[in-house]
Protein backbone atom coordinates (compact mmCIF):
# COMPACT_ATOMS: atom_id res chain seq x y z
CA UNK A 1 0.00 0.00 0.00
CA UNK A 2 1.43 3.41 -0.91
CA UNK A 3 2.28 5.82 1.85
CA UNK A 4 0.85 9.23 1.36
CA UNK A 5 0.95 12.55 2.98
CA UNK A 6 -2.57 12.95 3.87
CA UNK A 7 -6.07 11.84 2.86
CA UNK A 8 -8.76 14.19 3.23
CA UNK A 9 -12.04 13.25 3.64
CA UNK A 10 -14.73 15.67 1.92
CA UNK A 11 -14.41 17.65 -1.12
CA UNK A 12 -16.11 20.46 0.37
CA UNK A 13 -14.66 24.03 0.57
CA UNK A 14 -12.79 23.09 3.00
CA UNK A 15 -11.19 20.08 1.83
CA UNK A 16 -10.54 21.04 -1.34
CA UNK A 17 -9.07 24.66 -0.19
CA UNK A 18 -6.60 22.23 2.31
CA UNK A 19 -5.96 19.98 -0.87
CA UNK A 20 -4.37 23.34 -2.72
CA UNK A 21 -2.61 23.75 -0.01
CA UNK A 22 -1.00 20.70 0.24
CA UNK A 23 -0.66 20.26 -3.50
CA UNK A 24 1.40 23.71 -3.34
CA UNK A 25 3.77 22.30 -1.22
CA UNK A 26 4.02 19.06 -3.36
CA UNK A 27 2.64 16.62 -0.59
CA UNK A 28 0.92 13.63 -1.83
CA UNK A 29 -2.63 13.87 -1.29
CA UNK A 30 -5.56 11.88 -2.23
CA UNK A 31 -9.37 13.19 -1.34
CA UNK A 32 -12.22 11.24 -1.29
CA UNK A 33 -16.21 11.76 -1.15
CA UNK A 34 -18.86 9.43 -1.46
CA UNK A 35 -20.82 12.46 -3.88
CA UNK A 36 -20.16 11.89 -7.71
CA UNK A 37 -19.02 15.57 -8.13
CA UNK A 38 -17.01 17.98 -6.15
CA UNK A 39 -18.04 20.93 -4.00
CA UNK A 40 -19.89 19.47 -1.37
CA UNK A 41 -22.88 21.30 0.27
CA UNK A 42 -21.52 24.28 -1.66
CA UNK A 43 -22.75 22.96 -4.87
CA UNK A 44 -26.28 23.98 -3.89
CA UNK A 45 -25.76 27.44 -2.78
CA UNK A 46 -27.40 30.72 -4.53
CA UNK A 47 -28.32 33.54 -2.52
CA UNK A 48 -28.35 37.33 -3.22
CA UNK A 49 -25.48 38.93 -0.41
CA UNK A 50 -27.00 42.22 1.02
CA UNK A 51 -24.50 43.98 -1.80
CA UNK A 52 -26.65 43.19 -4.46
CA UNK A 53 -23.96 40.30 -5.77
CA UNK A 54 -24.85 36.45 -6.08
CA UNK A 55 -23.09 33.88 -4.22
CA UNK A 56 -23.08 30.96 -6.63
CA UNK A 57 -22.07 27.67 -4.97
CA UNK A 58 -21.45 26.17 -8.01
CA UNK A 59 -18.98 28.66 -9.63
CA UNK A 60 -17.45 28.82 -6.36
CA UNK A 61 -16.62 25.28 -6.08
CA UNK A 62 -15.72 25.50 -10.14
CA UNK A 63 -12.94 27.95 -9.22
CA UNK A 64 -11.65 25.23 -6.07
CA UNK A 65 -11.53 21.92 -8.19
CA UNK A 66 -10.18 23.93 -11.16
CA UNK A 67 -7.11 25.26 -8.80
CA UNK A 68 -6.65 21.67 -7.46
CA UNK A 69 -6.60 19.79 -10.48
CA UNK A 70 -4.10 22.64 -11.84
CA UNK A 71 -2.08 21.61 -9.13
CA UNK A 72 -2.59 17.61 -10.14
CA UNK A 73 -4.34 16.70 -7.15
CA UNK A 74 -6.18 13.10 -6.84
CA UNK A 75 -9.51 13.57 -6.53
CA UNK A 76 -11.47 10.31 -5.36
CA UNK A 77 -15.63 10.87 -5.96
CA UNK A 78 -18.62 8.37 -5.47
CA UNK A 79 -16.29 6.50 -2.91
CA UNK A 80 -17.65 6.23 0.94
CA UNK A 81 -15.15 6.10 4.04
CA UNK A 82 -16.52 4.01 6.58
CA UNK A 83 -13.69 3.64 8.95
CA UNK A 84 -10.29 5.27 9.88
CA UNK A 85 -7.90 3.17 11.35
CA UNK A 86 -5.34 4.46 13.48
CA UNK A 87 -1.85 2.29 13.55
CA UNK A 88 1.05 3.27 14.99
CA UNK A 89 3.06 6.09 12.93
CA UNK A 90 0.39 6.10 9.88
CA UNK A 91 -3.40 5.79 9.27
CA UNK A 92 -5.21 3.57 7.33
CA UNK A 93 -8.57 4.85 5.60
CA UNK A 94 -11.18 2.05 5.02
CA UNK A 95 -13.73 2.94 1.97
CA UNK A 96 -15.92 0.90 -0.10
CA UNK A 97 -13.64 0.44 -2.85
CA UNK A 98 -10.12 0.29 -1.17
CA UNK A 99 -8.04 1.06 1.62
CA UNK A 100 -5.79 4.49 1.81
CA UNK A 101 -2.67 4.59 3.64
CA UNK A 102 -1.47 8.33 5.08
CA UNK A 103 0.96 9.78 7.74
CA UNK A 104 -2.00 12.54 8.36
CA UNK A 105 -5.83 12.57 7.80
CA UNK A 106 -8.06 15.66 7.37
CA UNK A 107 -11.63 15.16 8.26
CA UNK A 108 -13.56 17.81 6.62
CA UNK A 109 -17.05 16.21 6.35
CA UNK A 110 -19.50 18.83 6.86
CA UNK A 111 -22.28 18.68 8.60
CA UNK A 112 -26.08 16.63 8.19
CA UNK A 113 -29.27 17.71 8.82
CA UNK A 114 -31.32 17.27 12.15
CA UNK A 115 -34.66 15.62 11.10
CA UNK A 116 -37.43 17.38 13.07
CA UNK A 117 -39.96 13.87 13.43
CA UNK A 118 -43.61 15.08 12.88
CA UNK A 119 -46.50 12.38 12.15
CA UNK A 120 -46.34 11.12 8.98
CA UNK A 121 -42.50 12.34 8.23
CA UNK A 122 -41.67 8.96 6.44
CA UNK A 123 -44.43 9.26 3.98
CA UNK A 124 -42.95 9.55 0.20
CA UNK A 125 -42.63 13.34 -0.41
CA UNK A 126 -41.36 14.49 2.54
CA UNK A 127 -37.93 15.51 2.73
CA UNK A 128 -35.20 17.35 4.27
CA UNK A 129 -35.13 21.17 3.04
CA UNK A 130 -31.02 20.32 1.95
CA UNK A 131 -32.57 17.28 0.16
CA UNK A 132 -34.82 20.02 -1.58
CA UNK A 133 -31.78 21.83 -2.52
CA UNK A 134 -29.87 19.58 -3.83
CA UNK A 135 -32.38 17.96 -6.00
CA UNK A 136 -33.31 21.58 -7.28
CA UNK A 137 -29.42 23.34 -7.22
CA UNK A 138 -27.64 20.00 -8.47
CA UNK A 139 -29.68 17.49 -9.97
CA UNK A 140 -32.10 20.12 -11.51
CA UNK A 141 -35.27 17.85 -10.78
CA UNK A 142 -38.47 19.78 -9.99
CA UNK A 143 -39.45 18.29 -6.05
CA UNK A 144 -43.19 18.28 -6.58
CA UNK A 145 -46.05 20.31 -7.81
CA UNK A 146 -46.82 22.66 -4.89
CA UNK A 147 -44.82 22.35 -0.59
CA UNK A 148 -44.71 23.51 2.22
CA UNK A 149 -41.72 24.15 4.53
CA UNK A 150 -41.68 22.94 8.02
CA UNK A 151 -39.09 24.91 10.40
CA UNK A 152 -38.08 28.57 9.95
CA UNK A 153 -34.67 29.13 10.37
CA UNK A 154 -31.64 30.60 8.66
CA UNK A 155 -31.23 27.34 6.50
CA UNK A 156 -35.21 27.31 5.56
CA UNK A 157 -35.30 30.79 4.56
CA UNK A 158 -32.42 30.76 2.66
CA UNK A 159 -33.40 27.76 0.33
CA UNK A 160 -36.76 28.21 0.51
CA UNK A 161 -36.16 31.14 -1.58
CA UNK A 162 -33.70 29.12 -3.73
CA UNK A 163 -37.01 26.85 -4.38
CA UNK A 164 -38.40 29.87 -5.23
CA UNK A 165 -35.93 31.00 -7.82
CA UNK A 166 -36.28 27.81 -9.47
CA UNK A 167 -40.10 28.33 -9.76
CA UNK A 168 -41.02 26.01 -7.34
CA UNK A 169 -44.43 26.43 -5.74
CA UNK A 170 -44.32 27.02 -1.85
CA UNK A 171 -47.27 27.44 0.40
CA UNK A 172 -45.67 29.23 3.29
CA UNK A 173 -43.14 28.19 5.73
CA UNK A 174 -44.83 27.38 9.42
CA UNK A 175 -43.52 26.00 12.56
CA UNK A 176 -43.26 22.48 13.62
CA UNK A 177 -45.90 21.71 15.97
CA UNK A 178 -44.98 21.21 19.71
CA UNK A 179 -43.20 17.93 20.72
CA UNK A 180 -40.38 16.29 22.74
CA UNK A 181 -37.86 16.00 19.82
CA UNK A 182 -39.08 19.67 17.72
CA UNK A 183 -38.78 21.76 21.65
CA UNK A 184 -37.29 25.38 20.08
CA UNK A 185 -37.98 24.71 16.67
CA UNK A 186 -41.66 24.93 17.73
CA UNK A 187 -41.23 28.00 20.29
CA UNK A 188 -42.14 31.04 18.40
CA UNK A 189 -40.06 33.16 20.54
CA UNK A 190 -37.01 31.42 20.25
CA UNK A 191 -37.40 31.01 16.49
CA UNK A 192 -38.19 35.03 16.27
CA UNK A 193 -34.63 35.67 18.10
CA UNK A 194 -33.10 33.40 15.65
CA UNK A 195 -34.82 35.06 12.84
CA UNK A 196 -34.01 38.41 13.44
CA UNK A 197 -30.28 37.65 12.69
CA UNK A 198 -31.14 37.14 9.38
CA UNK A 199 -34.24 39.69 9.02
CA UNK A 200 -31.22 42.63 7.06
CA UNK A 201 -31.17 39.95 3.95
CA UNK A 202 -35.28 40.34 3.51
CA UNK A 203 -35.93 42.28 0.67
CA UNK A 204 -39.43 43.21 2.96
CA UNK A 205 -39.79 46.83 4.72
CA UNK A 206 -41.59 44.88 7.42
CA UNK A 207 -38.91 42.35 8.62
CA UNK A 208 -36.11 44.92 8.08
CA UNK A 209 -37.92 47.41 10.16
CA UNK A 210 -39.21 44.73 12.59
CA UNK A 211 -35.20 43.23 13.13
CA UNK A 212 -34.43 47.29 14.39
CA UNK A 213 -36.14 47.05 16.57
CA UNK A 214 -36.83 43.76 17.72
CA UNK A 215 -34.04 42.96 19.49
CA UNK A 216 -35.60 44.49 22.75
CA UNK A 217 -38.00 41.51 24.08
CA UNK A 218 -40.62 43.99 24.96
CA UNK A 219 -41.20 44.67 20.79
CA UNK A 220 -40.98 40.74 19.66
CA UNK A 221 -43.66 40.10 22.45
CA UNK A 222 -45.66 42.65 20.81
CA UNK A 223 -44.92 41.63 17.61
CA UNK A 224 -45.59 37.76 18.24
CA UNK A 225 -49.04 38.52 20.13
CA UNK A 226 -49.92 40.71 16.95
CA UNK A 227 -48.35 38.74 14.62
CA UNK A 228 -50.42 38.96 11.48
CA UNK A 229 -53.00 36.27 10.34
CA UNK A 230 -51.32 35.87 6.80
CA UNK A 231 -47.77 36.02 8.10
CA UNK A 232 -44.97 38.21 7.63
CA UNK A 233 -44.16 37.86 3.70
CA UNK A 234 -40.39 37.26 2.80
CA UNK A 235 -40.12 37.66 -1.37
CA UNK A 236 -44.19 37.16 -1.42
CA UNK A 237 -43.78 33.88 0.27
CA UNK A 238 -45.62 34.06 3.74
CA UNK A 239 -43.45 33.05 7.09
CA UNK A 240 -45.93 31.61 9.83
CA UNK A 241 -44.44 31.89 13.22
CA UNK A 242 -48.07 31.66 14.76
CA UNK A 243 -48.77 28.42 12.74
CA UNK A 244 -47.65 25.34 12.78
CA UNK A 245 -47.79 21.45 11.03
CA UNK A 246 -49.01 19.35 13.14
CA UNK A 247 -49.40 15.85 10.72
CA UNK A 248 -48.14 15.45 7.42
CA UNK A 249 -51.23 12.93 5.87
CA UNK A 250 -51.62 11.14 2.88
CA UNK A 251 -51.81 7.30 1.65
CA UNK A 252 -49.12 6.28 0.05
CA UNK A 253 -47.67 9.58 -0.57
CA UNK A 254 -48.23 13.19 0.88
CA UNK A 255 -51.45 14.73 -0.01
CA UNK A 256 -51.75 17.23 2.33
CA UNK A 257 -50.71 18.45 5.77
CA UNK A 258 -52.43 19.80 8.80
CA UNK A 259 -51.85 23.31 9.98
CA UNK A 260 -53.02 24.70 13.45
CA UNK A 261 -52.61 28.08 15.35
CA UNK A 262 -50.27 28.42 17.67
CA UNK A 263 -50.20 30.53 21.22
CA UNK A 264 -46.90 32.16 21.21
CA UNK A 265 -45.46 29.97 23.24
CA UNK A 266 -46.00 27.13 20.65
CA UNK A 267 -49.13 25.65 22.55
CA UNK A 268 -51.73 24.70 19.75
CA UNK A 269 -54.93 26.71 19.89
CA UNK A 270 -57.41 23.85 19.92
CA UNK A 271 -60.09 23.68 16.96
CA UNK A 272 -58.07 25.68 14.25
CA UNK A 273 -57.06 22.81 12.48
CA UNK A 274 -57.20 23.08 8.74
CA UNK A 275 -55.75 21.36 5.97
CA UNK A 276 -53.67 22.52 3.39
CA UNK A 277 -53.09 20.15 -0.15
CA UNK A 278 -49.38 19.83 -0.59
CA UNK A 279 -47.41 17.18 -2.44
CA UNK A 280 -44.20 17.75 -0.95
CA UNK A 281 -43.62 18.84 2.23
CA UNK A 282 -39.80 19.94 3.34
CA UNK A 283 -38.51 19.82 7.04
CA UNK A 284 -35.96 21.87 8.43
CA UNK A 285 -34.33 20.97 11.36
CA UNK A 286 -31.53 22.65 11.62
CA UNK A 287 -27.78 21.56 10.59
CA UNK A 288 -25.13 19.51 13.15
CA UNK A 289 -21.23 18.75 12.69
CA UNK A 290 -21.01 15.28 11.24
CA UNK A 291 -18.53 13.88 13.54
CA UNK A 292 -18.83 10.18 12.68
CA UNK A 293 -14.94 9.37 11.61
CA UNK A 294 -13.67 11.32 13.91
CA UNK A 295 -15.30 9.56 17.05
CA UNK A 296 -14.41 6.48 15.06
CA UNK A 297 -10.84 7.63 15.38
CA UNK A 298 -10.69 8.36 18.88
CA UNK A 299 -11.04 12.17 18.77
CA UNK A 300 -12.55 13.87 22.32
CA UNK A 301 -15.68 15.12 21.34
CA UNK A 302 -16.91 18.39 23.18
CA UNK A 303 -21.22 19.43 23.23
CA UNK A 304 -21.12 23.47 22.00
CA UNK A 305 -24.35 24.95 21.47
CA UNK A 306 -23.03 27.55 19.55
CA UNK A 307 -21.51 24.95 16.95
CA UNK A 308 -24.25 23.08 16.61
CA UNK A 309 -23.64 20.48 18.87
CA UNK A 310 -21.14 17.64 19.18
CA UNK A 311 -17.81 18.54 17.82
CA UNK A 312 -14.34 17.05 17.73
CA UNK A 313 -12.14 19.32 20.34
CA UNK A 314 -9.26 20.95 18.09
CA UNK A 315 -7.67 24.39 18.06
CA UNK A 316 -7.42 26.98 15.47
CA UNK A 317 -4.62 25.72 13.58
CA UNK A 318 -7.04 22.91 13.32
CA UNK A 319 -5.38 20.27 15.06
CA UNK A 320 -6.88 17.57 17.36
CA UNK A 321 -5.33 16.02 20.00
CA UNK A 322 -4.89 13.12 18.20
CA UNK A 323 -1.68 13.42 16.48
CA UNK A 324 -1.77 13.58 12.76
CA UNK A 325 -5.52 14.27 12.81
CA UNK A 326 -7.04 17.38 11.45
CA UNK A 327 -10.41 19.03 11.03
CA UNK A 328 -11.60 21.92 9.09
CA UNK A 329 -15.21 23.23 8.11
CA UNK A 330 -18.65 22.35 9.69
CA UNK A 331 -17.29 19.38 11.62
CA UNK A 332 -15.66 21.90 13.84
CA UNK A 333 -18.95 24.05 13.94
CA UNK A 334 -21.44 25.30 11.61
CA UNK A 335 -20.65 28.21 9.38
CA UNK A 336 -20.79 29.43 6.04
CA UNK A 337 -18.66 27.64 3.13
CA UNK A 338 -16.94 31.25 3.10
CA UNK A 339 -15.39 30.44 6.65
CA UNK A 340 -15.26 26.60 5.57
CA UNK A 341 -12.88 27.34 2.70
CA UNK A 342 -11.02 29.72 4.97
CA UNK A 343 -10.18 27.13 7.91
CA UNK A 344 -9.51 24.26 5.51
CA UNK A 345 -6.64 26.82 4.31
CA UNK A 346 -5.56 26.61 7.87
CA UNK A 347 -5.45 23.00 7.57
CA UNK A 348 -3.87 22.03 4.21
CA UNK A 349 -0.84 24.79 5.89
CA UNK A 350 -0.67 23.06 9.10
CA UNK A 351 -0.60 19.50 8.18
CA UNK A 352 2.37 21.20 5.10
CA UNK A 353 4.43 22.72 8.89
CA UNK A 354 4.14 19.42 10.69
CA UNK A 355 5.42 16.91 7.43
CA UNK A 356 8.10 19.83 6.02
CA UNK A 357 10.52 21.85 7.71
CA UNK A 358 9.66 24.90 5.38
CA UNK A 359 10.49 28.04 8.18
CA UNK A 360 7.81 30.15 5.70
CA UNK A 361 4.74 28.12 6.34
CA UNK A 362 4.34 28.48 9.92
CA UNK A 363 3.66 32.26 9.13
CA UNK A 364 1.44 31.21 6.86
CA UNK A 365 -0.47 29.42 9.19
CA UNK A 366 -1.09 32.20 11.49
CA UNK A 367 -2.01 34.51 8.44
CA UNK A 368 -4.85 32.29 7.44
CA UNK A 369 -6.27 31.76 10.91
CA UNK A 370 -6.21 35.26 11.14
CA UNK A 371 -8.09 35.13 7.88
CA UNK A 372 -10.67 32.84 8.96
CA UNK A 373 -11.44 34.95 12.24
CA UNK A 374 -11.89 37.89 9.42
CA UNK A 375 -14.40 36.13 7.18
CA UNK A 376 -15.62 35.26 10.27
CA UNK A 377 -16.64 38.73 11.58
CA UNK A 378 -17.62 39.65 7.84
CA UNK A 379 -20.29 36.20 7.08
CA UNK A 380 -23.70 38.16 6.60
CA UNK A 381 -24.94 34.84 7.58
CA UNK A 382 -24.29 33.82 11.19
CA UNK A 383 -25.98 30.51 12.60
CA UNK A 384 -25.48 30.98 16.03
CA UNK A 385 -25.10 34.47 17.53
CA UNK A 386 -22.65 33.33 20.09
CA UNK A 387 -20.11 31.60 17.58
CA UNK A 388 -17.17 33.56 18.85
CA UNK A 389 -17.33 32.61 22.37
CA UNK A 390 -18.33 28.54 21.29
CA UNK A 391 -14.59 29.09 19.35
CA UNK A 392 -13.51 30.44 22.51
CA UNK A 393 -13.80 27.46 24.41
CA UNK A 394 -13.72 24.58 22.00
CA UNK A 395 -9.53 25.95 22.07
CA UNK A 396 -9.45 26.26 25.44
CA UNK A 397 -10.55 22.46 25.81
CA UNK A 398 -7.64 21.87 23.61
CA UNK A 399 -5.43 23.37 25.60
CA UNK A 400 -6.30 22.06 28.75
CA UNK A 401 -6.19 18.44 27.06
CA UNK A 402 -3.02 19.24 26.10
CA UNK A 403 -1.19 19.89 28.82
CA UNK B 1 -52.39 12.04 17.22
CA UNK B 2 -50.61 9.08 15.08
CA UNK B 3 -47.45 7.72 16.83
CA UNK B 4 -45.06 9.98 15.83
CA UNK B 5 -41.42 7.42 14.36
CA UNK B 6 -38.03 8.63 15.44
CA UNK B 7 -36.02 5.73 13.81
CA UNK B 8 -37.17 5.37 10.98
CA UNK B 9 -34.63 2.74 9.72
CA UNK B 10 -35.68 0.67 12.90
CA UNK B 11 -39.46 1.57 12.69
CA UNK B 12 -38.96 2.79 16.43
CA UNK B 13 -41.65 5.12 17.50
CA UNK B 14 -41.96 7.75 20.51
CA UNK B 15 -44.41 5.60 22.60
CA UNK B 16 -42.16 2.92 21.98
CA UNK B 17 -39.43 4.58 23.72
CA UNK B 18 -41.31 5.68 26.46
CA UNK B 19 -42.89 2.22 26.98
CA UNK B 20 -39.84 0.84 27.46
CA UNK B 21 -38.24 3.64 29.51
CA UNK B 22 -41.13 3.23 31.67
CA UNK B 23 -40.74 -0.10 31.82
CA UNK B 24 -37.31 -0.84 32.81
CA UNK B 25 -35.87 2.66 34.01
CA UNK B 26 -32.95 2.67 31.84
CA UNK B 27 -30.34 4.86 30.87
CA UNK B 28 -29.95 6.07 27.01
CA UNK B 29 -27.70 3.73 26.29
CA UNK B 30 -29.76 0.62 27.25
CA UNK B 31 -32.44 2.19 25.96
CA UNK B 32 -31.18 2.52 22.43
CA UNK B 33 -29.99 -1.01 22.74
CA UNK B 34 -33.53 -2.43 24.18
CA UNK B 35 -35.71 -0.40 21.18
CA UNK B 36 -32.75 -0.11 18.24
CA UNK B 37 -33.55 3.39 18.05
CA UNK B 38 -30.39 4.67 15.98
CA UNK B 39 -29.20 1.43 14.95
CA UNK B 40 -30.39 0.97 11.10
CA UNK B 41 -28.82 1.41 8.22
CA UNK B 42 -28.14 4.89 8.12
CA UNK B 43 -26.01 4.26 11.13
CA UNK B 44 -27.95 6.70 13.23
CA UNK B 45 -27.48 9.66 10.36
CA UNK B 46 -30.84 10.67 10.39
CA UNK B 47 -31.73 10.33 13.52
CA UNK B 48 -29.05 10.50 16.17
CA UNK B 49 -30.08 14.27 17.26
CA UNK B 50 -33.62 13.16 17.28
CA UNK B 51 -32.95 10.09 19.33
CA UNK B 52 -30.46 11.59 21.53
CA UNK B 53 -33.17 14.37 22.88
CA UNK B 54 -36.02 12.01 23.03
CA UNK B 55 -33.35 9.44 25.34
CA UNK B 56 -32.24 12.14 27.33
CA UNK B 57 -35.72 14.26 28.14
CA UNK B 58 -37.10 10.43 29.12
CA UNK B 59 -33.96 9.41 31.15
CA UNK B 60 -33.72 13.07 32.46
CA UNK B 61 -29.69 12.33 31.77
CA UNK B 62 -27.97 15.89 30.82
CA UNK B 63 -26.21 16.28 27.55
CA UNK B 64 -22.76 15.03 27.69
CA UNK B 65 -19.78 16.01 26.21
CA UNK B 66 -19.28 12.46 25.18
CA UNK B 67 -21.53 11.74 22.12
CA UNK B 68 -24.57 10.03 23.56
CA UNK B 69 -24.91 7.67 21.75
CA UNK B 70 -21.26 5.45 20.53
CA UNK B 71 -20.40 5.23 16.69
CA UNK B 72 -18.90 2.16 15.58
CA UNK B 73 -17.25 1.31 11.76
CA UNK B 74 -18.74 0.76 9.36
CA UNK B 75 -19.89 4.44 10.09
CA UNK B 76 -21.59 3.74 6.24
CA UNK B 77 -23.44 0.50 5.22
CA UNK B 78 -21.43 -1.84 3.00
CA UNK B 79 -21.59 -5.10 1.33
CA UNK B 80 -19.84 -7.57 3.25
CA UNK B 81 -17.51 -8.39 0.06
CA UNK B 82 -16.23 -4.80 0.37
CA UNK B 83 -15.90 -5.12 4.19
CA UNK B 84 -14.13 -8.48 3.91
CA UNK B 85 -11.17 -6.74 1.30
CA UNK B 86 -11.85 -9.45 -1.37
CA UNK B 87 -11.29 -5.75 -3.55
CA UNK B 88 -8.67 -4.71 -1.60
CA UNK B 89 -4.87 -4.92 -1.79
Amino acid sequence: MKMHDVVIIGAGPAGLSAAIQCRTYDLSVVVIDEFPKAGGRLLGQLHEEPNGEWWNGIKESNLLIEEAENLKTDIRLGVSVHHVERLENHYVVHTNTEHVAAKTVLIATGAAESAAPIPGWTLPGVMSIGAAQVMTNVHRVSVGEKGIVVGVNVLSAAIARELQLAGVDLHSMALPATNVVSEDQSNPRAVMERLVRIAHLAPSKFIQFGSKFATFEFVRNIALNFYPKDGIKMWDMPIHLRKAIKEINGTDRVESVTMVDVTPDGDIIRNTERTIEVDFVCIAGGLYPLGELAAVVGCPFEYNEALGGHVPIHNEAMETPIDGVYVAGNITGIESAKVAREQGKVAGLSIVKALTDNAEVAEKVDAAITNVQQTRDEATIQFHPEINEGRATISASFEQLIK
Amino acid sequence: MKDVIICRCEEVSLTDLEDAAKKYNCSARELKLRTRAGMGFCGGRTCRPAVDKVLTSITGEDPTNNIPLKVAPPVRPLSLSDLGGVNHD
